[in-house]
Formats: structure tokens, sequence, C-alpha cells
């Protein structure tokens, strides 16, 4: 039944079907040991096998918090993201505005990270949420939803990655808008990529992270063609930024068809 | 932040005159106003700095450098042993509540927040291009700390832009002093810091610190140094951080629409070329005003500057 669905055959290797039973705990590795790994072989490939424009397999699932209006879960390999949506409701300030509120939070798990991280949200965490806030709100017809909010909680269970992290959150969060029904001009995508000594290494990881010279988050609605936001850091030449921006929008593109799959499932799933 | 409504027809005349290239004040969509720059205003800084933009946004940046320990608790391992050779960068922003009524109270502290992560952001990294190695006294244990506080005193749009050109004029004005340290045996170091003004010195690398450019998308074309009525009809902006070299520091989208990755291409491109001869401009601009202090110092004529909030 499943197979028949996978129409296209570049879906195939996007798509992680068997989501993994056991969840492995680091391998943690010496500071003197961490030079000696390579991030990429001879061929080209990565530590994992993916070439260097590749992304990791992803698995998204719509619908798994009861409570919410509308959720997401996505995995990708290490990067596992949850987000549920409530929502539109009342705004409880009494304040008029013409256009509905969009409120995203995310929350890193305290155990998520290296690092053990608090409870409260930090400044970190205000900041990421602020960012998501940004690459959401254009695709969401908020001039709908005059009086409303809508609220997106984003959890962060396991982070392989911040960059990498905060684009599985938008794209997480976007299906997880669309699930709760939110009128929406289009989805939004999101990828990352790191630069590494003059490459370009798409949805890079921890490691890669660590050695980065700088990075690109971009968030991107495929069927309209419009980029709704970008963030770069380091100093990077332009012509680098500019092939980043490409391969950015090509891996949005098919990260958009993994999101349509996961939405026309849950359809089929609640017409049972 | 000021104005937070316009009406349709404003809104329309904008649009119209973004299209045909000549904007309310008569300017084009690519031409900045004009940047009065003065550094050195205030003597309990280390250095200082007050830009104004056109008729209206005034910024001031106070740079202090002072003594710090170096903190390497809960740091991983390896981070420590870079960290420990470096001074620090501390940010922060201030919208004071005479510019406006809005930044009264709390209402300007998500603004301020913003404000000073983007400054932050581009200033505490490599791409800042400052040699924080340089800032080091004793590595593991003490360090200079450059506090960079920006206050904006008038607002008439285009604030990120002018709060960047006036951090870095200030950090150019900005002298470190020098320290003799002294190993006194049984491991203990300890450092003078030396009297001698004449000697003290920049910090080294301030000419890399980049500026930033903001464009503002407005209708299917993209204008620079908007005005607070523009930045309402604003639907995305695109930050650009460029230094001198012509690399790209940086890249934000913030408002609420968004842009055609073409475009986009095309904003970064124009941000970059801008803020190139931006850079020129106003490395020649506080050159010359050195110079200018150095020649009336020599004639032993009296320095005057032009204060704050002053345009001419």
């Amino acid at each position: 039944m499943r197979n028949k669905l996978i129409q296209s055959e570049n879906l195939c290797w996007l798509l992680d079907e068997h989501r993994p039973e056991v969840t492995v705990t680091p391998i943690i590795i010496k500071s003197s040991d961490k030079e000696k790994i390579l991030l990429k072989d001879v061929n080209g490939r990565r530590r994992d096998g993916r070439n260097l424009e590749d992304i990791r397999p992803i698995f998204l699932k719509t619908g798994l918090i009861s409570q919410a209006n509308g959720s997401a879960y996505i995995e990708l390999r290490q990067t596992k993201i949850a987000c549920g949506v409530y929502g539109p409701r009342q705004t409880k300030v009494a304040s008029f505005s013409g256009k509905g509120n969009l409120n995203c939070e995310i929350k890193f798990a305290p155990f998520s990270c290296l690092k053990r991280r608090q409870s409260y949200r930090d400044a970190q965490e205000k900041e990421l949420s602020h960012l998501v806030f940004e690459a959401l709100a254009p695709s969401i017809r908020l001039d709908l939803l005059p009086k409303s909010t809508i609220d997106v909680f984003i959890s962060v269970l396991e982070n392989d990655g911040t960059a990498s992290c905060l684009a599985a959150a938008i794209t997480c969060a976007s299906v997880a808008v669309a699930d709760a029904g939110i009128e929406m001009s289009d989805q939004v995508a999101a990828c990352s990529a790191s630069y590494i000594d003059g490459d370009i290494y798409m949805d890079s990881d921890l490691l890669e992270e660590q050695r980065e010279t700088g990075s690109i988050v971009l968030s991107y609605m495929p069927s309209l063609n419009e980029v709704t936001h970008i963030l770069q850091s380091g100093e990077v030449e332009i012509s680098q930024t500019t092939q980043a921006i490409e391969q950015c929008t090509d891996a949005c593109s098919k990260i958009y068809s993994v999101m349509n799959h996961s939405l026309l499932e849950s359809v089929k799933d609640k017409m049972q | 932040m000021p104005p937070t409504l316009i009406s349709p027809s404003e809104n329309d005349y904008i649009l119209r005159g973004v299209d045909a290239n000549i904007r309310a004040d008569g300017r084009g969509r690519l031409d900045y106003r004009q940047v009065i720059l003065e550094t050195g205003l205030i003597t309990q800084a280390s250095g200082s700095a007050r830009c104004r933009l056109g008729e209206g946004t005034d910024v001031l940046v106070g740079v202090k450098v002072e003594l710090g320990a170096i903190e390497l608790d809960g740091v991983e391992e390896d981070v420590a042993e870079i960290k420990a050779k470096r001074g620090r960068v501390i940010c922060n922003v201030e919208c004071s509540p005479i510019a406006s009524q809005q930044f009264a109270g709390r209402g300007a502290d998500d603004f301020n927040i913003e404000l000073t992560q983007m400054l932050d952001r581009v200033l505490n990294g490599p791409q800042s291009g400052l040699d924080l190695e340089k800032l080091c006294i004793i590595p593991g244990q003490q360090c200079w700390i450059v506090y960079i506080d920006a206050i904006v005193l008038d607002y008439a749009g285009n604030l990120l832009d002018t709060i960047f050109m006036t951090t870095r004029a200030a950090l150019y004005n900005t002298k470190v002093p020098k320290t003799i340290i002294q190993d006194i045996g049984d491991g203990e170091i300890v450092f003078d810091i030396s009297d001698d003004v004449e000697g003290w010195e920049r910090i080294e690398g301030w000419d890399k610190v980049p500026v930033a450019i903001t464009l503002n998308k407005i209708g299917s074309r993209h204008i620079v140094d908007a005005t607070p009525l523009e930045e309402l009809t604003t639907e995305a902006k695109l930050l650009v951080t460029v230094n001198k070299n012509g690399k790209v520091c940086g890249l934000q989208k913030s408002g609420g629409g968004s842009i055609d990755p073409s475009l986009l291409n095309e904003m970064v491109q124009t941000g970059r070329s801008l803020g190139q001869s931006l850079i020129k401009s106003l490395d020649e601009m506080v050159r010359r005003e050195e110079n200018d202090i150095n020649l009336k110092q020599s004639r032993r004529e009296r320095v005057e500057k032009l204060g704050f909030f002053a345009a001419t």
C-alpha cells in the first residue's frame, strides 16, 4: 500500500520510510581525535555517504499530537523535532489588530544538545523563535484572521547542528500549520548549508557545523518561487553566496515534495 | 518604528514614486542621504562616534575598553583553548525614549534586543575582522573587553545601517592602553597599564569591520536608506553586511513579505557594491577629520566639534 503511494523515483531516497527503532547515544569524541576525522573522502563523499549537495533523508508525519489543532514531527537522522499548532483563537490582549498574530516559540529539550540546556527560554531560543516567525509569516494568510492568534510551539528533542535544526523546525512548523487547516499561500520549506574550506556542505550536521567558516539558512516557497527568509553568517565570497542560494532553493523543492507527500498521507488516513 | 500606520493613498504614492525612480525627497532608488560623521565626542569613552543621516536618524556609539577576566567556565575543551587567548566584544543597542514615544518604557525592549542581536551576530565572530587575540593580556586570565554601546537619539528611518556606520567609526576612534607584562616568578604574572596616552594603539583590524546596507523591497523594486514612511510600505527587508574586500559577512531577511530568488541575488549584488563605496567614503571622512584635528593642534588652534544633534 505504502509503496504504491510513492510515485516518483527520486522521492524514494528522500523518504525515510523506516523510522529508527532505537535512539543511539552519541559517540563522544575527544578534541584531539576530532581533527583527524575527514569531512569528505577522496571521492567527495561525506562521512555518512552523502555527496556535498545531498540532504539527509527525511521522516515527516503529521497529526501525532492529539490535543493540537495541527501537528507534525520531523526527523533528519539525529535531528528530531516536534511541532504543535494551536488556534486560530481570539487574541487575549484587548488591542485591535486587522491582521492575525502569529506566535512562534521554539524550545530545546534540556537533553537535546551536547551541553544540558536550562528549562527556561534563553536568548538563543528567543532569537530562533523570531527567525521561525519571520520565515513563516509571509506564507500564512494572516490578513484573513483579524483579532486572532495562532500559536506555533516547536520542541527540539534532539539537536544535530543548530542551523539544520532551525531549517527543520521551519519545515516542520509549516506542515503543522497546514495540518491545522489554516489558510496559506504556499508551504515553506527550509534548508541549511555550511561553508567549509571553500566547499558548500548542504544540510550539515553538528560536526560539520563546528568546522564551518560560515552558514546559510534559506526558507523558500517553491510553488510561488519566493524566498521568505534568508540568514547568512560568516565571511563569504559573493559567487559562493549565489551558488548556495541556488542549491538551497533546489533542495527546498525536494523537501517540498516530501511535505506534500506527508500531508496527502494524513488526508488519506483521515478519510479511512 | 515611530509611525505605525500608513494610509492607502500614501502607500500608493510611495509605490509609484519608487517605480518611477524618484522618491518623495527627490532621491533615486539607490541614493543615500547625506552622512555626517564625527568621532571622539565623549571624553570618558575609549572611543566614540556620532552619525547623522540626512535630517533625522542620529546614532551615538561609545566604546569602552575595560579589563576583564577570561571566562572559561563550562566551555568545551577545544573551544576553551581558543577562547583563552582572546579578548571579547559585547554589543548593546538602546533606543532612547527621547527619540520616539514608542521607545518609552518596555515598548522598545523587543526592538532593542533585535537590533543588538543583529549587531552582535556580525561583530562577534571571525567576520568582524577585529583581531581579538591582540586584546588578550595574560592568556587564560586577563583580557580587554570591548563594550560597544549604541544609543539612538533620533529616528528617521534606516536605523541599522547608521548603527553599523557609527560603530565602525567609533572603533576607529578607540585606543587601547598598552600593557607591560612582568613575570615575577612562582608562575605569577603582573602587568602595568601604560599611562602614556600617545602610545595607545587602535584595535587591530578595525578597517575590516563590515558595514550594513538595508535593502527595502517595495513593489518589484528595491531601495536603500528608506525613510520611516517608506519603511511602512516595505514588503521585505534584506540586510547585507559587507567588508572592504567586498566579501559578504552576513545576510538577513526581515519584514513580512517574500522575495523572488533572482531579485534576492540582485539585491545582494547591489548591497555589496553600495557597501564597498560606503566604506570608502566613511574611511575618507574619518581620516579627513583626523587630519584636520592634527593640523589645527599643530597650529595651536582650538578644535571645535559639531556636537550632538548638530547638522552642519
